[in-house]
């Protein structure tokens, strides 16, 4: 089975691809203006960001850079789409014959380019007295397509394939996590020879349905000895299956033009000076084989935060990687929520509690309690200051009872009254062996 | 600079001639320092904006086109819009959902297009800018057929921010007047980068003072095909050049002037096909009341109904030339002739100042014989024109001379950017060369 998808991502811009309307909005039709409207007489003018933006996914996918980059009109009359043309890209993509690697697998990237994203439409009123209304705040949005080429072989790693990329893009260019929900994806899938084109797919959840469906169809076609034709089908939500395309469409179709009010741009600098940022999936990689940790470990740090994975780094160079982990993906990564927030005043205390219980210095319980502590899920009386509460507390205790000291110079077993009660004060804070150093040296004094 | 007018004079004027299809109801207060009309394919706020067209019946633009706005900023008064052939889609005004203007020297005549009605205003009106635009001659045409200056600046010279669009790699707006002095004065402000419009962004500054000495060129396949009445004007003006202006004419070839025709059509006719596409019924203009419909047949009814002959010609071409099998055959094609024609002209303006033509290869024609011609037969006409136009390069028209009572015009071309040196050119031209006004009624 080979599978190849057209990933469309919004680009998280403040405004729009071609005017400077805000990408957000409340209300419906609330951020228009001529130009995303199509009015005759205005003119689009290229976000920049947008295309630094689409730049960087073209750069991180590996791709080979285009120099000189233009814009296309693709015609094709839909009432969500104001001039009835899309700008976009056709001749000349940000980047081609790029790759990403998931999970070891090679996949192709054939090509990333940036265009506008139609209107919206909704059918509203009851059934049989539906009417369509268009909300146009969607028009003019920034969209990145990414094209792979049909290097996926289940449903199941195409989806698997979008989450991780997903993952990457969201930290490099921070697109938002609805719109991982909202994905919409163009899938080719074969399972003999000819392909079929599932078209608009919204959602990951949706995608893998409608690829397992088709990839199921497809399988009983070939068995009962049919052919398959190439064709366009759609997905239909409700009912679960794919269905042919009402229209027929094929790309050249679309009489593609140079669009000649925007004119080329030569993006060969822009596109070198960008510096990627190491993505979380590169990160949990090197994380791996720097620390000697599961690959399953470090991606699971990095997923539930790069925070988390800076966290780790530091704590690396002060304790072995084991106990870290230990440590942060135990009572941390479970209440990340919790930790995240207070990174930035108590990274150091968090890092040196993880030291003192590798060092043996307290145990796991008291650990465990002064990390949660922290965040104010466990009780620590403020005056137990390291190990010093220990001596304050033995100090008590044979003031009490001098009795101890005296049986003490006959019997060094008589320490252990001492040890026994505090190892019940000190409810476990702290290990047995600092309790019993601690109690011995301060008898000794008293001796 | 004080215009004064009389709006009821000027709309008996316009009751003759129709050179506006929106104009002033009132009779403004106040003095302005010059007045101006657009062109109905530039938005304006206080009128309709319908190219000619009955799809736009009824739109007024959010928003005024660049030019009008920084024309209003220089004092002047907006008097109203003039008539066109729809979307531009024409070489006589004859095409216009709103009546045909007349020329104001035989109203049996065009005026010449598709800017028909800016000529029309400017002949007619003493110290009236009028705004026109061209995309493959649609200024220089209609100057010539009305005894009026007229302007067409290099291509990205003047924000088209405001402008319905018919050829985005080829339209220009202009400037028509009855001599070149008021031109002189308004081409800077209307000229400049305007970051809504990004192909206005990438000009040299304009310099009204910079000239261009040297020989003039006339290619001789500019003189063929010219009616004999208008090549002999013609010559009696560039004889005057010789003799008066002291400028040495040449004669050249130029043979790759002759593939501009194909090449413009192709260009021209297939942005316009895209360009065009929004205009369905939905949104702004004209609606139409079969909702019921499938979108597909809601489109078609409406754009069936509005559209003109001519402008469905141009889509069906246009869209044909994007075709699959036939867009390397015919649009690449034409953009790369577009290259060599550019070619042709740097190598000439290397040894040459300016090239220069007659503006049409005939006078105004009776609307009897246009009734006789076919669509190719009046793309022809357009052969002078084009080859300025498709290059983006800035060109001027001058009357040169009359066949009897009707104007003859004389088009010069400079390199890109050098509109000063036109401007230059015409007031000399001006100084011993006077032009006939025509006579209007009271």
């Amino acid at each position: 089975m080979k599978i190849g998808l057209e990933i469309h991502l919004q680009l998280p811009t403040k405004s729009k691809l071609f005017c400077s309307c805000p990408t957000t909005a409340d209300q419906p039709n609330s951020s228009v203006c001529p130009t995303c409207l199509g009015f005759p007489g205005s003119r689009p003018s290229l976000n920049r960001k947008a295309l630094e933006y689409g730049l960087m996914v073209a750069r991180f996918l590996d791709c080979h850079m285009n120099q000189k980059i233009w814009f296309s009109r693709k015609t094709y009359f839909y009432p969500d789409l104001p001039k009835h043309f899309q700008i976009t890209q056709y001749e000349s993509p940000l980047g081609v014959d790029g790759h990403y690697d998931l999970n070891g697998k090679r996949i192709g990237i054939w090509r990333v380019h940036i265009e506008e994203d139609p209107g919206r439409i909704r059918r509203v009123g009851r059934s049989g007295e539906e009417v369509s209304l268009i909300d146009y705040n969607r028009s003019g949005i920034p969209l990145v397509e990414i094209v792979t080429a049909p290097d996926m072989s289940s449903p199941a790693e195409a989806r698997e394939f979008i989450n991780q990329l997903t993952t990457e893009l969201r930290y490099l260019v921070g697109i938002s996590v609805q719109d991982e929900q909202s994905i919409r994806v163009d899938c080719n899938i074969s399972v003999g020879e000819e392909r079929v084109e599932v078209k608009n797919v919204s959602g990951l959840r949706n995608m893998e349905k409608a690829l397992s469906y088709e990839a199921t169809r497809q399988a009983k076609m070939l068995e009962a000895g049919k052919k398959i034709v190439r064709e366009t089908r759609r997905y239909d939500e409700e009912r679960k299956v794919t269905l042919p395309a009402r229209e027929k469409e094929f790309e050249e179709d679309y009489g593609y033009i140079g669009e000649p009010d925007l004119g080329e741009y030569e993006i060969g600098a822009m596109a070198a000076a960008i510096k990627l940022p190491e993505t979380p999936f590169m990160r949990a990689e090197r994380l791996a084989k720097q620390c000697s940790i599961p690959e399953a470990t470090a991606k699971q740090l990095v997923l539930t935060s790069m925070n988390l994975a800076d966290l780790f780094e530091e704590t690396c160079s002060k304790v072995p990687p084991e106990k870290a982990v230990q440590w942060l993906l135990g009572p941390i990564n479970s209440n990340w929520s919790k930790f995240e927030p207070i990174l930035g005043e108590k990274k150091g205390e968090i890092i040196d509690v993880i030291k003192a219980d590798s060092d043996g210095r307290i145990n796991d319980n008291e650990a465990k309690m002064r990390l949660l502590a922290m965040v104010g899920m466990a009780e620590v009386s403020t005056s137990d200051e390291g190990g010093r509460d220990i001596e304050v507390l033995v100090n008590q205790f044979l003031d009490k009872h001098p009795e101890v000291v005296k049986d003490y110079r006959t019997n060094p077993k008589a320490a252990n009254s001492v040890i026994g009660h505090l190892m019940k004060e000190t409810k476990g804070r702290h290990s047995s062996k600092e309790i019993v150093e601690c109690v011995n040296r301060e008898i000794e004094k008293r001796v | 600079m004080i215009a004064r007018f009389d709006l009821d004079w000027l709309k008996r004027q316009n009751e003759r001639h129709r050179a506006f299809c929106e104009m002033l109801e009132i009779q403004p207060e106040g003095e302005s320092k010059f007045t101006f009309s657009a062109k109905d394919n530039l938005c304006t706020k206080d009128f309709q904006t319908r190219a000619g067209s009955r799809i736009l019946e009824g739109y007024r633009p959010p928003f005024d086109a660049e030019p009008v706005k920084r024309l209003r900023h220089a004092g002047g008064l907006l008097l109203g819009k003039t008539n066109m052939d729809e979307f531009g889609f024409g070489t006589f005004s004859t095409n216009s959902a709103f009546g045909v203007p007349l020329n104001p020297f035989d109203r049996e005549r065009a005026c010449g297009g598709s800017s028909g009605g800016a000529a029309v205003a400017a002949a007619l009106i003493a110290g009236h800018a009028a705004l026109g635009v061209s995309t493959g001659g649609s200024i220089s045409c209609p100057a010539s057929f009305c005894g009026v200056v007229g302007i067409t600046p290099t291509y990205g010279r003047v924000s088209r921010y405001g402008l319905i669009d018919y050829g985005n790699s080829l339209d220009k707006v202009g400037l028509l007047s009855r001599n070149v002095s008021l031109i002189e004065k308004l081409l800077p402000v209307i000229s400049g980068p305007d970051p809504r419009d990004p192909t206005s962004c990438c000009q040299t500054q304009l310099d009204m003072s910079k000239d261009r000495s040297g020989p003039i060129a006339v290619p001789k396949e500019c003189l063929e095909g010219v009616e004999p009445k208008v090549l002999d004007a013609f010559n009696a003006a560039v004889q005057r050049v010789s003799a008066e202006m002291g400028r040495e004419i040449v004669s050249v070839d130029m043979p790759s002037l002759k593939f501009a025709m194909p090449a413009y059509y192709v260009l021209a006719t297939t942005e316009a096909s895209t360009n065009l596409a929004r205009y369905a019924g939905m949104r702004y203009g004209v609606m139409g009341n079969e909702y019921h419909q499938h979108f597909n047949d809601y489109f078609s009814g409406v754009r069936t109904e509005c559209f003109g002959e001519e402008a469905k010609r141009r889509i069906l071409l246009g869209t044909f030339c994007r075709m699959v099998g036939f867009r390397d055959k015919y649009y690449l094609k034409a953009l790369s002739v577009r290259n060599t024609i550019i070619q042709e002209y740097a190598s000439i303006f290397k040894e040459y100042a300016a090239v220069a033509s007659p503006t049409m290869p005939m006078v105004a024609p009776r609307f009897d014989d246009i009734k006789n011609m076919r669509p190719v037969d009046i793309y022809l006409t357009d052969f002078l024109t084009l080859p300025p136009n498709l290059t983006g390069l800035p060109h001027i028209s001058v009357p040169c001379g009359y066949v009897g009572k009707m104007p003859v015009g004389m088009q010069l071309v400079t390199p890109h950017w050098e509109e000063g040196a036109l401007v230059k050119f015409a007031k000399r031209w001006e100084q011993g060369f006077e032009y006939h006004i025509p006579e209007v009624g009271a």
